[in-house]
């Protein structure tokens, strides 16, 4: 492995979504180990429901057209390459207990845990964001 | 210039084309190349660090009607 980069995901909005699993996938491509820890609304990027229609950040909904053009792919599209590319998919605990959220809500392959999985992981990472 | 395989990006947006690249080289021998054709114009600098940290060689860029075309020597 070329480097490690953990990332915390808290925000659930499509641009959101997007930082996330464009760093994600490019640092996996570039031989990284990458795990990303979905915290708060972060849960929606994981979301089986949530993940295919996440909303544009308020006065932003034009944009809609613009990602269409630019052949991005969609958020799910993105999710499962970045699963293909071995990234790791924490999913918060505490928060998915906060929300009333169980395991099979959110897409497969994903871990459930708490902050201390994420820092034992992120301890020795070689880049970290958070989103 | 020879290239081994031929990988067509183009028309895909970041991190697309890195993703793409980095599964064709997988699959190829050390001192094979690779000749990538890319739309994206971000893919001029991440190919270029992608090559770099990945210890591989970028033999030559060249842009040509808005495509860019990158060849790299796997290390």
């Amino acid at each position: 492995m070329a480097g490690k980069t953990a990332i915390i995901a808290s925000n659930g909005s499509l641009f959101d979504a997007y930082k996330v699993y464009n760093i994600a996938t490019a640092a996996a491509a570039s031989d990284h180990e990458v795990a990303i820890f979905f915290t708060f609304e972060g849960l929606n990027l994981i979301n089986k429901e949530a993940y295919e229609q996440l909303a544009l950040p308020e006065g932003k909904e034009q944009m809609a057209e613009g990602l269409r053009a630019a052949n991005v792919p969609t958020i799910p599209e993105l999710a499962e390459m970045a699963q293909e590319l071995e990234v790791k998919f924490i999913g918060c605990q505490m928060t998915m207990d906060l929300f009333g959220l169980e395991k099979d809500a959110f897409i497969d392959g994903i871990d459930v845990g708490g902050a201390v999985t994420f820092l034992d992981f992120a301890k020795d990472a070689d880049v970290t964001l958070t989103f | 210039m020879n290239a081994d395989k031929v990988l067509d990006a183009k028309g895909l947006a970041c991190p697309m084309p890195i993703v793409k690249t980095r599964k064709e080289m997988k699959d190829m021998e050390s001192g094979q190349v690779l000749e990538i054709l890319a739309t994206d114009k971000g893919a001029k600098a991440d190919m270029t660090a992608w090559a770099k940290s990945g210890g591989h060689e970028l033999l030559d860029i060249q842009e040509e009607g808005g495509v860019l075309k990158f060849w790299i020597k796997k290390g």
